[in-house]
């Protein structure tokens, strides 16, 4: 984990950040063609694809189940789960790792991880006004570090059956 | 986990648990010896011990609800083992109570909730209400001039014993027993068993004289009816002495006699044994040492264990592969050492597979003896008398299952007693027994463990089953006439259909059994259903043995292997051979003569078959539950593998078919059918998916 925080531009953030409330982590990834954040101590680990089983009659966007050193993970693919345009997958695909409330392990597919970024309150617009109401219920608000624009997603909520 | 403290609150909770199903067992057998018309005091003692035994383990963690209700059973207990107070329909009621009461209690204990319970009040109050009204007290001791220094010895329920002995008549013995002090404790109760069959042992005191380092004399005085020859017959040994204690005219020991010394040489006050340790020898020892060498280990120890063992299962996979590499490769030196070893590594490993789930099973009785109050208790809220006729209780099964199988047992047996027994008055009527009949069968049968429970009663009325199932618009009416009489008792397992008879009983009262069906269904078992009108009902369950590890065949279809579990599987076939044709709808073949319903996987599953196309050659698993056969169609049979099931997640609990999945050691995962889900799709209609989205509305 510690080779994906780009160390100088965290620090800068950091730095921006002092005396600008608590500053949160989060781990930001390429899904289809936008950027999303999650929480990241909330994401275990970040995984190359395994080979993965699938299993029929599963809902659409559960890929399969693999196993990650004897634990049983259930893959989902969050470009179906957040109705987003479904690329062919690169080397660069990973698997996010997150525990679910219930204890089941998740892995979220997506389509490339890009970095850490810290944000303090005032990078952050926590709303979901504006976005699709069908995804807004796994959607905590936006965040623009920079000029830049990362839609923020509640893993709790993707995690949840 | 570690902590000491949580621990040994666990322990704590885990032997009031079993206190508290002993003490149940107890009640049941008092029950019967009450309504067989006599009471066997040794009974209401062990109940009386284990009340005691609580409260002083809630006294030592502080559990003040459990002590509390645990002193007041104890009052009630010891006033009727010391003949104070009448054993009624009443106190026993109150003390069958007592065994919920504590159930609940013990949960709250569990889950750290310092509550009231409004349960365990109510039952205070009866309990108290019972002191209260005690009637029939007996006449204090000194009616009987026993020797005082006996009396010094005997402890009150001893004392009471020995009163109520006399009173009826009994003779008094003195048996003097050398026991070898290495066996003393299952000599001991060995003899009192022995002893039990002519009479009761009152007390039993050491007779004062060592007679070797190793073995040690005791003095047992005994009641019994018989006469001396037949005592000696009976008890009879070389070490055993047996006299007769005279009685002198209508009560007995008006003069002090000396037959011997020892402490039971009544009135022989010089030789008698310090009050205080004998009093303290016989009521708390039995308690405080355990006779018995066990473990108490949590069943989630066993499951890492035995995850150990599937991954040491899973080693010893590919040290088969590579022993066969090597063979391929021509090294046939290394070959037979690594095949030698790999030998003694896969016998060590079943061994010691062996003895993991050994230890995972317990008695089905423990399930059993709960479902025996359970009986009780609804027959009394119905007012139907009910005989349970229960066998096969040492049935072995693994604990866990026997955990998941109480509640479901107890609505199939609450439904039968409800909707299956009649009334007394009209069971006189079609001239069967007043008293309705409930049979609880276990018994093994290969892999599996089979539970029936079977009722005398009215049976499960086709018609109405089939009336309300189309009521409830689980059926199309125009289909009624299509299914067959397995097909209209199966309907009941449907929510909302029940087996009540009674057309206009729209409540429903009787516990869904499709509730029962899924709970069966989730420990990997099936139910089976059979009726007859005005005969009876009878559910079978047909149950693993266990679920921590199993044997499967793998199959490969359109790319993908399956573990089927190989106690569900009776035989595998080549399908080319056997030309499948179609009936009602559905592909069969025939085997050995019998027609075997087929059901293509690929298909159940809509597999996708552009990259892996149909084989030329395809296979037959013939898979049995209960009575159920079905041919399960696959692309190729891979081999037998031991697998250790993991269960799939929460978010594809929607998904039916599966049991799990399991690793196939080459890092890859491999999905474990769900044999019981895919039979009961497969007889659900000739087309499932079409069934359920066009009749069956439900």
């Amino acid at each position: 984990m510690a080779d994906l925080v780009k160390a100088s531009r965290g620090e800068r953030l950091a730095r921006r950040a002092a005396g600008r409330g608590p500053v949160r982590e989060f781990l930001t990834f390429v899904l289809g063609a936008d950027v999303f954040g999650v929480e990241l101590a909330r994401v275990k680990e970040i995984l190359s694809p395994p080979p993965i089983t699938p299993v029929p009659r599963a809902p659409r966007e559960v890929v399969g189940v693999c196993s990650v050193r004897g634990l049983l993970v259930t893959v989902v693919d969050l470009r179906v789960k957040l109705k987003l345009e479904v690329r062919p997958d690169t080397r660069r695909t990973r698997i996010l790792l997150a525990t679910a409330p219930s204890g089941e392990a998740v892995g979220l597919w997506v389509d490339e991880v890009l970095q850490v970024v810290r944000l303090t309150e005032p990078d952050m617009e926590l709303t979901t006004a504006g976005i699709g109401t069908e995804v807004s219920e796994y959607v905590l608000g936006v965040g623009r570090p920079q000029g830049e624009f990362i839609v923020l997603l509640d893993l709790a909520a993707l995690v949840t059956g | 986990m570690a902590d000491p403290t949580e621990r040994a609150r666990d322990e704590f909770l885990s032997e009031a648990q079993e206190i508290v199903e002993t003490l149940s067992r107890n009640l049941l057998d008092l029950d019967a010896s009450v309504r067989g018309g006599s009471i066997d005091p040794a009974l209401v003692n062990e109940a009386f011990r284990a009340v005691h035994t609580l409260k002083g383990l809630a006294g030592l963690f502080g559990a003040a609800r459990l002590g509390h209700l645990s002193h007041r059973l104890e009052d009630v207990l010891d006033d009727l083992r010391l003949g104070r107070m009448v054993l009624g329909p009443e106190v026993l009621d109150a003390l069958f109570a007592s065994v919920d009461v504590y159930g609940r209690l013990l949960t709250l204990e569990r889950e750290g909730r310092d509550e009231p319970s409004p349960a365990a009040e109510e039952l205070l109050t009866r309990l108290e209400r019972l002191g209260a009204d005690a009637p029939n007290r007996a006449a204090p001791v000194t009616e009987y001039e026993l020797d005082p220094g006996l009396l010094a010895v005997l402890t009150e329920y001893e004392e009471h014993r020995l009163r109520s002995n006399l009173e009826q008549k009994m003779r008094l013995y003195r048996l003097r027993v050398e026991f070898d002090l290495t066996t003393i404790d299952k000599a001991l109760e060995d003899m009192k068993t022995r002893a039990k069959r002519h009479g009761e042992i009152i007390t039993y005191l050491p007779a004062g004289e060592a007679t070797s380092a190793d073995a040690i004399e005791l003095d047992l005085l005994m009641a019994s009816r018989d006469d001396l020859a037949t005592l000696i017959g009976a008890l009879g040994a070389d070490n055993v002495v047996i006299e007769e204690i005279p009685r002198r005219r209508s009560s007995m020991m008006n003069e002090p006699q000396r037959p011997t010394h020892g402490p039971l040489a009544l009135g022989a006050a010089e030789s008698v044994s310090p009050v205080g340790a004998g009093d303290a020898a016989l009521e708390q020892g039995p308690s405080l040492r355990s006779l018995t060498q066990t473990v108490r280990v949590d069943i989630r120890k066993l499951d890492e264990l035995m995850n150990v063992v599937g991954e040491l299962a899973i080693v010893r996979s590919a040290l088969a592969r590579l022993a066969d590499r090597l063979r391929i490769e021509g090294q046939r030196q290394l070959t037979a050492e690594l095949q030698r070893l790999h030998r003694s590594f896969e016998r060590r490993l079943a061994e010691m597979q062996a003895g993991i789930l050994e230890v995972r099973m317990v008695p089905l009785g423990q399930v059993f003896d709960r479902l025996a109050r359970v009986v009780r208790q609804i027959g009394r809220e119905m007012s139907k008398e009910i005989r349970l006729v229960i066998t096969g209780s040492e049935t072995e099964i693994d604990k866990l299952i026997v955990e998941e199988l109480s509640d479901p047992l107890m609505h199939m047996i609450r439904n039968a007693i409800d909707h299956g027994i009649e009334a007394a008055a009209r069971r006189a009527e079609v001239g069967k027994p007043s008293a309705g009949t409930i049979a609880l069968n276990a018994y093994q049968k290969g892999n599996h463990v089979m539970i029936e429970v079977e009722d005398d009663g009215r049976g499960i009325d086709e018609q109405a089953v089939l009336d309300k199932a189309v009521r409830l618009g689980k059926l199309a009416p125009e289909d009624t006439n299509e299914l067959s009489r397995d097909e209209i008792l199966g309907l009941v397992f449907l929510p909302g259909v029940s087996t009540r008879d009674t057309v206009d009983d729209v409540s429903g009262r009787g516990v869904g059994m499709d509730i029962v069906k899924t709970n069966i269904g989730r420990l990997g078992g099936i139910i089976d259903v059979q009726s007859e009108p005005g005969i009876g009902t009878k559910m079978t369950i047909t149950l693993p043995i266990t679920l921590a590890i199993v044997s499967a065949l793998m199959v490969h279809v359109a790319d993908q292997v399956y573990a089927i579990p190989l106690s569900t599987v009776t035989e595998a076939l080549s399908l080319e051979a056997r030309m499948p044709r179609t009936l009602d709808g559905r592909e069969v073949i025939t085997l050995r003569g019998q027609t075997l319903q087929l059901c293509r996987l690929d298909r159940v599953l809509a597999l996708d078959r552009r990259k892996a196309p149909q084989p030329r050659k395809s296979y037959v698993v013939v898979v049995a539950l209960g009575n159920r056969r079905l041919g399960i169609v696959v692309d190729h049979l891979v081999g037998q593998q031991d697998i250790v099931i993991k269960p799939l997640g929460r978010s594809l609990s929607g998904v039916h078919g599966f049991a799990g999945a399991t690793e196939l050691g080459d890092q890859r995962v491999g999905l474990v059918l769900d044999a019981a889900a895919i039979v009961d799709e497969a007889f659900a209609g000739p087309d499932t998916v079409a069934r359920e989205r066009g009749h069956l509305l439900g």
